[in-house]
């Protein structure tokens, strides 16, 4: 009982020293609050026009006929593409697209148009930029769309000059097509990419943070300004104190990435915020764990920038958000299963964009729990057997060792 | 400190090398971790595109004509229909699950409305959270249905009388082929490592660079690298940061042909520019976090902001949201991120082939990178002789 009693009590002194020396530290505090507030907004704004439009095209129209210019003229219309102008030839385009003025030439051959009066395919190109997907993506939208249009008009018109009475059956719209985009309705890019992006901006504000107490535990009282240790007789119940302790600072910040950043931002918000709560709750349990384990490489503060700063992008990558996890090499797969975030980001999307319930991510959600209880259980022995010996083994070190020791034995 | 030490710049440079080989953590931030993300970004996207995606079908009509429909999505490269859903509200619960990622619905009396010309509608559903397998959907559903209809009209055609060699004409009287210059296949290895490379070592340089000259300060090693320099600030900068440019620049060679030697992404330029980029690049990096320590020489200060921009430059450099459409307060940070030149000239180089006439602006923009912080290095000084950490 006196143990139990003990544990909690030691547990609790962790806590608010951990507290206190959080506050008092500028660097944690940056991982805390500037990162979790501010990063999602300035992230936000960079892809807010969510949408790629008027991108500028050349034409070179070798046949100069109504059905061209009527083609030319549609392609300008739709929203994705911008008319920068005729040119004479293909070099003379390739010039504008050398000195990047447009992205796309639209080349139409000659006999364009009376190929189609004969009731012939009229064949054309469009050569496009590739440095960037989404240009090329919005030029394939917009010319499927002309030439499905422009293919209906021109099969209601002339297939009264096949069959005389054909008009009558084939007016309107014989097998209408209707494309519904789900989740992000707009498909615009902002909203594609910033609800996981948020989760993973959590993952690694977290981890930073913690890396970055870890470090300082190695630093000498003086550097740092103040005493960076501590810790409680009982290894885990350091570890449960100052897991509370991140996890009291990080809740309100936390929600504001998940509930009020998407609702500044308009992002698609079908998700039940209660639910989406409790699913990120273990993803951040998890992702302190996943961070005790990370202390044992930190062995100075600012290391943590170093080393942990790119790591971003693996996340980002390997968390299926731009490629599927269910293509990924099977190397790639597994490791991916490790990170709390991949959960977290596969979880969150489905809810918070496709609008999936709590039970619906199930597995997502099992198996953060798991990774949870996998990552506690490997920091347990990190801290235990690598992050306290090395923190304890130089002089004020060796004296904060026999500080403990008396604490343990009284 | 040490009596009788060596001075001078080659002294200083075998010191920062001793410096880097001692710490294992420059091992990691030098070689390990720029190395690990070049291996780890091409195998990830070897593929080139995620195929088979996993599609629903929702057929609600259960007829000869619309089992033909979902013979002809079968037999799309890109898609593989993994559930059959009896109605809407199933496919769009698999697809919250994230168990298909979109879905074909034909609709009841598909076969009979159409006979009848009551105009039935097909939909598809593309689930957008996930933009590039929803974009592969979009892409296969469009050609699905425009074959479905087609097929339809031909047949229509034909009971009206019309020849069916006559008729395919009709059906698609307009066909713009869209080319990609320099990737055909839309790989996503070529589209991504290009950029994400180059901003992987960009990070790692910048972060290395500020690191290596914060640590003088914290541990007050300064002092003495300013009396090997002989009081001399550019002397202690120059021969502190040379021979990681060297490494880095073997790094960036790696980095050049791994992409595309190994790899054999497109390459269609010239080998000497593109070589020549690379190289200012690296120095353009470490000048541009030589700069930023000049204006901040604060440790843990300077590496947040380098850190922060680094970061962001993977989104602001516009590799994969173009500059033109971000918002111009934003868009001038585009062009401050060396990373961007990079990609510029990697554009016209390597994928398009572009003579180096349209590229020569960001050579030039290489070149203000180096000499920039030329102009601040002589504040250094006074922190290099006095040095302060604040925590």
């Amino acid at each position: 009982m006196k143990r139990i009693k003990d544990f909690i009590l030691g547990l609790f002194r962790v806590y608010c020293r951990e507290f206190k020396l959080i506050l008092s530290d500028k660097g944690i505090m940056i991982f805390l609050l500037f990162l979790p507030l501010g990063y999602p907004i300035i992230y936000s704004l960079i892809y807010n026009p969510e949408l790629v439009k008027e991108v500028p095209f050349v034409v070179v129209d070798h046949d100069r006929s109504t059905l061209s210019r009527k083609l030319v003229r549609e392609l300008d219309a739709c929203d994705e593409a911008r008319l920068l102008g005729y040119a004479a030839d293909l070099p003379e385009a390739r010039r504008a697209m050398d000195s990047r003025q447009c992205f796309a030439i639209l080349e139409i051959p000659e006999g364009f148009g009376r190929k189609i009066g004969r009731g012939e395919t009229g064949a054309g190109a469009m050569y496009c930029d590739m440095s960037l997907l989404l240009r090329y993506r919005g030029f394939l939208v917009a010319i499927t769309a002309v030439m499905q249009n422009m293919g209906a008009e021109l099969l209601e018109k002339d297939i009264n000059t096949f069959v005389p009475l054909a008009g009558t059956i084939a007016t309107g719209n014989l097998l209408p097509i209707d494309s519904i985009p789900m989740g992000n309705i707009r498909s615009g890019f902002d909203s594609f990419i910033m609800p996981g992006v948020l989760i993973l901006i959590l993952q690694q504000c977290i981890i930073l943070a913690l890396g970055m107490a870890g470090g300082a535990r190695h630093e000498r009282a003086s550097v740092v300004g103040y005493d960076p240790h501590n810790n409680a007789p009982s290894v885990l119940a350091t570890m449960i104190g100052k897991a509370l302790t991140y996890f009291t600072i990080m809740g309100l910040p936390a929600v504001f990435m998940i509930h009020y950043v998407p609702l500044i931002f308009t992002f698609p918000m079908a998700g039940n915020l209660f639910e989406e709560i409790l699913f990120i709750t273990p993803m951040i349990l998890a992702t302190i764990g996943f961070a005790f384990v990370f202390q044992a490489f930190v062995t100075e503060r600012e290391s943590v920038f170093v080393c942990w700063v790119v790591t971003s992008i693996i996340f980002l990558l390997i968390s299926g958000l731009i490629w599927p996890r269910y293509d990924m090499p099977p190397v790639w797969k597994f490791v991916s299963g490790l990170c709390p975030a991949t959960w977290g980001v596969e979880g969150f999307v489905k809810m918070n964009s496709n609008g999936a319930r709590l039970w619906q991510v199930s597995h997502e959600y099992e198996m953060l729990w798991w990774l949870t209880l996998g990552w506690w259980v490997v920091a347990y022995f990190v801290q235990r057997f690598i992050v306290l010996p090395q923190t304890l083994g130089s002089r004020p070190r060796r004296r904060e060792a026999s500080r403990l020791k008396a604490i343990r034995e009284s | 400190m040490m009596g009788g030490e060596k001075r001078g710049l080659w002294a200083i440079m075998v010191r920062s090398l001793a410096q880097i080989a001692r710490r294992p953590l420059m091992w990691v931030a030098m070689l390990g971790l720029p190395l690990f993300l070049f291996l780890f970004l091409t195998t990830m996207l070897d593929a080139g595109l995620p195929t088979r995606v996993p599609t629903a079908i929702v057929d609600r009509d259960g007829t000869s004509l619309s089992r033909e429909v979902t013979q002809t999505l079968g037999g799309m490269q890109m898609v593989d229909i993994t559930t059959t859903a009896n109605s809407f509200s199933e496919a769009k619960k698999a697809l919250q699950e994230g168990k298909v990622y979109g879905f074909f619905l034909i609709p009841e009396n598909f076969q009979a409305d159409l006979l009848a010309g009551r105009g039935p509608a097909i939909s598809y559903y593309t689930n957008m959270a996930y933009f590039v397998p929803g974009s592969m959907l979009y892409k296969t559903f469009t050609a699905t249905a425009v074959y479905t209809k087609a097929g339809v009209a031909v047949n229509v055609a034909q009971s009206l009388g019309v020849n069916p060699a006559d008729a395919v004409p009709l059906m698609q009287p307009v066909n713009i082929q869209t080319r990609g210059i320099g990737n055909p296949q839309l790989n996503y290895g070529i589209y991504i490592s290009n950029s994400f490379v180059p901003g992987v070592l960009q990070l790692m340089i910048m972060l290395v660079t500020c690191f290596s000259l914060g640590e003088e300060i914290k541990r007050h090693s300064s002092v003495h690298l300013m009396r090997m320099a002989g009081g001399s600030v550019y002397k202690a900068v120059f021969g502190k940061l040379f021979p990681q440019t060297v490494i880095w620049w073997v790094v960036a060679l790696f980095m050049e042909a791994w992409l595309f030697k190994y790899n054999h992404y497109t390459m269609s330029g010239s080998w000497l520019w593109l070589t020549l980029s690379e190289l200012m690049f690296v120095v353009a990096c470490q000048g541009f976090a030589l700069l930023m320590f000049c204006i901040i020489p604060n440790l843990r200060l300077s590496l947040s902001v380098i850190s922060l921009s680094g970061i962001l430059a993977f989104s602001l450099a516009a590799f994969s949201f173009p500059e033109q459409s971000m918002y111009p307060a934003l868009s001038i940070f585009s062009w401050m991120m060396p990373v961007r030149y990079n990609f510029l000239i990697y554009a016209n180089e390597a994928l398009a082939g572009r003579d180096i006439y349209y590229s020569r602006i960001w050579y030039v923009v290489y070149i203000i990178y180096m000499v920039a912080p030329l102009a601040m290095v002589w504040k250094l000084k006074r922190e290099f002789e006095k040095p302060v950490y604040c925590p």
